[in-house]
């Protein structure tokens, strides 16, 4: 017995026996274009490089080009003239196709005897069924009692019809309320809400539910979770130290969508594009991190060009994946060899996504450009706050000083006398050599004082912000200025030699950041030599980037310009050495320094050019005011406002100073996330040889393959918006069966992820495409889809099995019962801390780390272990659990989970030994089992039975059997009777958990309630939505 | 609806195949289920008949030295110093942690080779265990990758492919042959650091199932805590205790299977049963208490503390003793980009001996006729010194190129070495080994097609060797 009898062959028979002549019409895309490509496309099909002969059976016209000695492959209506029918069903093996040289098996009789009568009934040819625009199909007029509801059961209904089968019963309540809810919110119904829903006698009483819960916030949680497995969506990088990176504010922003019920056309636009769409508002660019997800390299050594093509790689495949159903991954080294898409118009899709900023080589830690603070609504408001009160403030100041209250010309008059001079205080971490801040400050002399060491100072990290600037007179075109690294020349450090300096190299000043020499180092260095033997002032500034255009190099004040030497820093620059002045990395400085400062944040470029004034505050006073230099005057009027003015000024400019300080730190801890960004001018796109980073073979432009499109988007913007046009057969089919799949636990069409030669024919065709022209006229409305099709008496349904029923449609591919699902790895756990009263539910937030095994990330990389977090953070709802893709949490892979390393649309569910340790002994559940029992014995009366009763339908929603609680009592008395025999076991189990509770660690019935509690919380149907 | 499922829970689904009231058979139904069949593995495999049943890969992470192990060029001293020419080199991508090296002076290796046993098999001073077992091995020389990065290469060899996603070689063979044992997992795996630095991570993932189902991933015995995640029962729960919860558990099921008639109720039954003969039958195979004191001599000092490679090799053998299929160590620490004289002292002491007492006890108990030992890194290292060379030191980048494996036990043709590399082991002379060909022999040994073990997914047909693979006649018996 084949399994096709059942879901794609219901009007044919199953075997060569069954197909007799006249029997229903054989349909080409459903019937014979599987066997051609499953059999035949490898080598007569879109690949033009295998194809050994003009013979196609992927395209109507190559089926019918001449073969050699007249020979025609197909004669309508005759399969004996046609010669694809002889060959493949000729016993000579070598002239059989497929060819049994190349180790294929001959096809079944019952695939040759289709292709006979196709033959025999016209040969017709039909487009791919997924490529042809759905049209709205005619609802069948079917009726069975209580069906239909909705135009999703005429079709079910119809097809039952054909099969000669019933559809199944309706669902209890009990059952119906707790399937919806864990459908469209991940966690089961409260008891309130079981009986509410019990109660409710009025015919939309079902009906107010699924509202409920579709505008609950758990609903846009749920949904979340699916959303962020097919965009690969993980707290950490990905390779090698797999380091943490931040796109949680990307995953709130889907959570927010869901929430909002953003049309599904908006949500791919903005995801895809939405940093190209007009005056693109922050949250629409924050929406591009769907396509920054993917993995990022920061591996020592890699090749950069490499991995900058996987990532655009990535994108194309679940680009293509998530919203047109089609694995274009086989087109990157060859022309497609199921799929009408050459290797070219692989490369034209990988244009649309190889404009972005980006390097090959991801930052080791952190997020990696390009990308934008993200702030929280709470975070947005305090930075309005702040900086509308620094607005006021520089008002004050401001009308302070036009008010004649302080008169900077009487000052400055008064300045004329008396030697002064001023550098700005704020921030120094260095003033060398001692007195270095004050007038006439000292030289040092090298040549003849030597180096100096200050300590262990200015150890700056990567992320920090400093500068450093000095009046020089050098003597020789090599020398450290100032450094904080090993004396050992660069060159000489291949490994780890971490710190940061200053240098005259050749003459032209060098700045940089080192952890490794070669590889791992900014080194930035001034295109020009600077003069020898001549006071010059020289600094540079460096952001906390990590990047070299975070460092700028100043020359008398300006800004220089700048050969960038190596540009990958990734690894810290933290050392051990001393702060030395005069010497670093090799070099020794000759000739004269003074007024070297150093500063723990970057200047600005206009306070540079005031440190480079030459002139002491007396001398520039004395200047008449027209003559001074502009930088003499900035640097007059900065002293003023900041140290030597009346106190009122010094002291607002003081608070200015002091909260953009504060609001810079503020601004430091607002989370960025990964975002899309176009580059201009374009960068170019090759067609890639094999595949391979390294052999481009012709440039090629953005476009969409010929079988989808026939006018090319020119830009990824437009891609987006193409993505949901009319004109495209895909997302609407595609995002409905992925729906459907979300409450089945089948697609319609069962290969989600393919929709293309070699994917699945749907098993209700007219369904799908009745949902999907419906999601288009909607509206693209995600939870009117939803609704429609939990409203059906189809989903209502009961779940139990019939035995005829599990015989002929084992996977319930006719859906002519319930789906009885295992719940998805997420739901188990939340449903257990819901049950027990644990969940917390907060909508957000940066990513929680709950109870997970100790050592279980140390024995993997070494270094520190996964730090498990307190309160509340144990308690969160599964999505908010931090992913780390090397080590993901164990409770959630065990249950076939996502793993997050690229795109997942398909849902498996296994059932392993793993999985019952996993429930019976992680602490999050022993927790909840201790939580459960308490909560029972909170809210039920004092009468045993009673207690488990209440327990079990807290878990299941329902009442137990007279069965059922017998085996639960006996159970509890078994337990009970133990643990009053050995009070120590009692304590012991009912001492577990982190959270401190008020139950009586010593009472025996509590602990053998808690075991009863873990016992429901482990059975089938706990974990199960019947 | 009854089904006359027995209540003592001890049954698996197979028993339910066989008894079924719907009088269909276990494969048949099975294949309705759109699975494997129950007792793991796939009705058609083996393909012919195997040579091993069982595997343990000695996976050395971080990548040995091969110049300074096993792949002897005497000839090397005279160029010490000497910059790598580039007619050796050909153009060949280095690592951008030495492609701005100014000068690639060649680095002979410091270490001793000898040849051994009667194979005559040169190994350095730096495996003396090893050396003793020479007869024992067919050392690879000749292997090569394409990945030239720790997690590429490292991925490359588990699965097949560079990047993350596909199934890894061990998840592959269960899928294929199932599991032998019925109270442990078919694919162990353990992890283990030495005395030296350098140690790359690993990753869950690389064991992992990639788009196999789950339950083929490998499942990880750990030295610290439960040796399977969430093996032990709290406090307070004994193991009667457990096997009360266990009954009355499996009873509320069987009702619910009585009502429903859900197959995978009873699925579910049997894998809690599983899971409660692992909690005695994981402790038992994970005591060493009961090893006599010749083991301990045998496999080293170290191997009396948990977590040391040696301590997992002699876990190894019993994981083996008890028919586990594929089982998988791992150990960090061969990245020895400088310093390497001092680093791979200290990372061959740690195992060395353990390697060749393995191959041995297994000979001696009789099992290395029917179990294949798998000996390599990711990749090799550079015949030119990373940093400075001098006198007493030097390091060794990535190299891709060539590099050493050694195999051995069933199905291996022992005493033998397959490939050469040219004088400055930099390039293969003759018989190269590539990755997928390796893969395609582990394969073959336990009796699987390489191009017939396939699983369709995004439309394709699937492999551990893509569409490439060989069998490395030469290593065969």
């Amino acid at each position: 017995m084949q399994i096709s009898k059942l879901v794609g062959f219901i009007a044919i028979g199953s075997c060569a026996a069954g197909v007799a002549s006249g029997a229903a019409a054989v349909r080409f895309n459903r019937d014979i274009r599987p066997i051609f490509s499953e059999n035949c496309f490898a080598c007569h099909g879109p690949d033009a490089s295998k194809r050994m002969t003009a013979l196609r059976l992927d395209i109507e016209d190559g089926a019918h080009v001449p073969l050699s000695g007249d020979q025609v492959a197909l004669v309508p209506g005759d399969p004996a003239a046609s010669e694809l029918y002889a060959r493949i069903s000729t016993e000579d093996r070598n002239r059989r196709m497929p060819p049994a040289a190349f180790g294929h098996d001959r096809l079944s009789a019952r695939e040759i005897e289709l292709i006979r009568l196709w033959i025999e009934q016209g040969a017709e040819w039909q487009g791919h069924w997924a490529f042809q625009r759905p049209e709205r199909p005619d609802v069948p007029l079917d009726r069975y009692p209580g069906w239909p509801t909705n135009p999703v059961d005429s079709f079910i209904l119809r097809k039952l019809r054909a099969e000669r089968l019933e559809p199944s019963a309706s669902a209890s309540r009990e059952t119906l309320i707790r399937r919806v809810s864990l459908d469209l919110t991940g966690v089961p119904p409260t008891l309130a809400e079981v009986d509410s829903f019990i109660a409710d006698m009025s015919p939309d009483a079902y009906e107010s539910v699924v509202d409920r819960l579709l505008s609950s916030p758990g609903y846009a949680e749920r949904m979340a979770i699916r959303w962020l497995d097919a965009a690969r969506y993980a707290d950490t990088n990905g390779y090698q130290t797999d380091a943490a990176r931040d796109m949680w504010r990307w995953r709130d922003w889907v959570i927010d969508a869901f929430a909002a019920n953003k049309p599904f056309d908006e949500f791919t636009i903005e995801q895809i594009a939405g940093d190209m769409l007009p005056d693109a508002k922050p949250s629409q660019i924050v929406a591009t991190g769907f396509n920054r997800n993917h993995r990022g390299n920061g591996e020592g050594g890699i090749v950069d060009a490499e991995y900058a093509v996987e990532y655009v790689v990535d994108r194309i495949d679940t680009t293509a994946t998530v919203w047109l159903g089609l694995t274009l991954g086989c087109a990157r080294c060859h022309d497609h060899k199921y799929d009408p898409v050459t290797q070219t118009e692989y490369y034209e899709l990988f244009a649309y996504f190889n404009n972005i900023p980006e390097r090959g080589k991801a930052f080791k830690y952190g997020n990696s450009p390009p990308f934008i603070k993200a702030p929280t609504r709470d975070q947005e408001q305090r930075l309005a706050e702040l900086d509308a009160e620094l607005a006021s403030l520089v008002e004050q100041r401001d009308a302070l000083l036009g008010s004649g209250a302080s008169n900077q010309v009487q000052w400055e008059a008064r300045l004329a006398d008396r030697r002064s001079d001023w550098v700005d205080p704020m921030d120094i971490a260095l003033a060398f050599p001692p007195g270095a801040t004050g007038p006439d400050p000292a030289e040092h002399d090298f040549d003849e004082s030597g180096f100096a060491e200050l300590g262990d100072k200015a150890d700056f990290s990567f992320y920090d912000r400093f500068s450093a600037t000095a009046w020089i007179r050098p003597q020789d075109p090599n020398g450290a200025i100032i450094s904080k690294t090993g004396h050992v020349a660069g060159e000489d450090n291949t490994q780890s030699n971490p710190g940061w300096g200053f240098y005259l190299v050749d003459g032209r000043l060098q700045v940089n950041l080192v952890n490794r020499w070669l590889d791992d180092c900014l080194r930035i260095e001034s295109l020009d030599p600077i003069p020898l033997g001549d006071w010059i002032h020289v600094g540079f500034t460096y952001d906390g980037t990590r990047l070299a255009s975070g460092l700028r190099i100043y020359v008398n004040g300006q800004s220089v310009e700048l050969n960038v030497i190596r540009d990958e820093m990734n690894q810290e620059i933290k050392s051990k050495e001393p702060l030395r002045v005069g010497r670093g990395l090799g070099l020794e400085y000759s000739g004269r320094i003074r007024r070297l400062l150093l500063y723990e944040r970057a200047l600005t470029a206009g306070e540079i050019e005031v440190l480079a004034v030459d002139r002491s505050l007396d001398e520039i006073a004395r200047i008449p005011a027209a003559e001074r230099s502009s930088s003499e005057a900035r640097k007059l009027q900065e002293a003023y406002l900041n140290t030597l003015g009346p106190a009122a000024v010094t002291r607002l400019t003081a608070t200015i100073r002091n909260l953009r300080r504060d609001r810079q730190g503020y601004l430091d801890n607002v989370p960025t996330v990964m975002v899309m960004q176009e580059m201009e001018p374009r960068r170019r796109t090759y067609r890639l040889d094999r595949g391979a980073y390294d052999a481009p073979a012709e440039e090629v432009f953005p476009g969409l393959p010929a079988a989808l499109s026939a006018r090319d988007p020119d830009s990824r913007l437009e891609f987006a918006r193409w993505l949901v046009s009319a004109d495209n057969p895909l997302t609407a089919r595609v995002t409905a069966n992925r729906v459907w799949q979300m409450l089945w636990g089948t697609g319609v069409v069962r290969t989600v992820e393919d929709f293309g030669a070699q994917g699945e024919w749907p098993t209700h065709p007219d369904l799908l495409d009745w949902l999907a022209v419906e999601f288009m006229d909607s509206g693209w409305d995600m939870k009117a889809l939803l609704k429609t099709i939990v409203m059906s008496s189809a989903y209502r349904q009961s779940s139990r099995t019939r035995p005829a029923l599990l015989e002929r449609d084992p996977q319930n591919r006719l859906f002519a019962r319930g789906p009885r699902l295992r719940l998805p790895a997420e739901s188990v756990r939340d449903l257990s801390l819901a049950v027990s009263g644990l969940l917390v539910n907060a909508v957000g937030g940066r990513s929680v780390m709950p109870y997970q095994p100790e050592g279980l990330w140390s024995e993997l990389a070494g270094g520190k272990d996964y730090p498990v977090g307190s309160g509340a953070d144990l308690y969160r709802r599964s999505l908010y659990t931090f992913w780390k893709r090397a080590v993901p949490p164990p409770s959630m892979i065990l249950f076939d989970s996502a793993g997050r390393e690229a795109c997942t649309v398909r849902s498996v569910r296994t059932n392993t030994p793993l999985q019952a340790l996993n429930r019976m002994n992680d602490a999050s559940y022993l927790e909840a089992s201790l939580a459960l029992a308490l909560r029972t014995l909170q809210e039920a009366g004092e009468d045993w039975d009673e207690r488990l009763r209440h327990l079990f339908r807290l878990v299941t929603s329902r009442h137990p059997t007279g069965r059922e609680i017998e085996v639960l009592t006996s159970g509890f008395g078994h337990h009970r009777d133990r643990f009053r025999n050995d009070p120590q076991a009692a304590s012991a189990l009912l001492g577990l958990g982190r959270e401190p509770t008020e139950r009586d660690i010593s009472n025996p019935e509590m602990a053998a309630l808690a075991i009863m509690a873990s016992l429901v919380l482990n059975l089938d149907e706990t974990i199960t939505r019947e | 609806m009854s089904l006359g499922y027995p209540t003592d829970g001890g049954h698996t689904r197979r028993h339910f195949f066989g008894k079924s009231a719907y009088g269909l058979g276990i494969a048949a139904l099975a294949r309705l289920m759109g699975e494997e069949v129950p007792s793991g593995g796939l009705a058609e495999v083996p393909h012919f008949a195997p040579k091993a049943k069982r595997v343990v890969y000695l996976f050395q992470s971080g990548a040995p030295s091969q110049i300074d192990l096993f792949d002897h060029k005497p000839q090397l001293e005279r160029l010490r110093g000497q910059d790598l020419p580039d007619s050796v080199r050909r153009g060949q991508r280095l690592t951008a942690m030495t492609a701005s090296q100014t000068t690639f002076p060649i680095a002979p290796s410091m270490f001793r080779f000898q040849q051994h046993g009667e194979s005559g098999t040169w190994i350095s001073e730096l495996l003396p265990h090893t050396a003793r077992i020479a007869d024992r091995l067919c050392v690879l020389r000749s292997v090569h990758t394409e990945a030239i990065n720790h997690d590429p290469a490292v991925t490359f060899f588990q699965t097949g492919a560079q990047l993350a996603g596909r199934p890894s070689i061990g998840a592959w063979i269960s899928y294929g042959l199932g599991s032998e044992n019925r109270d442990l997992p078919g694919f162990v795996v353990m992890v283990s650091s030495g005395t030296g630095r350098n140690g790359q991570p690993l990753y869950d993932r690389l064991w992992g199932s990639g788009f196999l189902p789950t339950r083929y991933q490998g499942v990880k015995f750990r030295s610290n805590g439960d040796p399977v995640l969430f093996l032990s029962d709290p406090d307070g729960i004994d193991r009667n205790a457990r096997r009360r919860f266990l009954d009355d558990l499996g009873q509320l099921n069987q009702f619910k299977y009585n009502d429903f008639g859900d197959p995978e109720i009873l699925t579910r039954i049997s894998q809690y049963e599983m899971a409660f003969r692992m909690q005695a039958s994981v402790p038992e195979l994970t005591d060493l208490s009961t090893e006599p004191d010749s083991a301990f001599a045998l496999y080293g000092p170290d191997s009396r503390k948990p977590g040391t490679f040696a301590a997992n090799c002699l876990l190894a053998r019993r994981l083996l003793e008890r028919d586990v299929r594929f089982v998988q160590l791992f150990h960090r620490g061969w990245d020895q980009h400088t310093d390497l004289p001092v680093q791979i002292r200290k990372q061959s002491a740690d195992t060395d001996q353990a390697s060749a007492a393995l191959v041995t006890d297994l000979a001696q108990r009789g099992l290395l006729d029917d179990t294949l030992v798998v000996w390599g890194g990711e990749f090799g290292r550079t015949v030119y010194s990373q940093g400075k060379l001098t006198a007493d030191n030097y390091g060794r980048d990535h190299h891709p190129r060539c590099f050493s494996m050694w195999l051995a036990g069933a199905g291996i043709k022992a005493g033998t070495v397959v490939g050469e590399t040219d004088d400055f082991s930099y390039n293969i002379t003759k018989d190269p080994v590539h990755v997928h060909d390796l893969h395609a022999t582990v394969l073959h040994m336990l009796g699987i097609d390489h191009e017939k073990l396939t699983f369709k997914y995004q439309g394709r047909h699937f492999r551990l060797t893509d569409v490439h693979g060989k069998l490395v006649r030469k290593a065969m018996a």
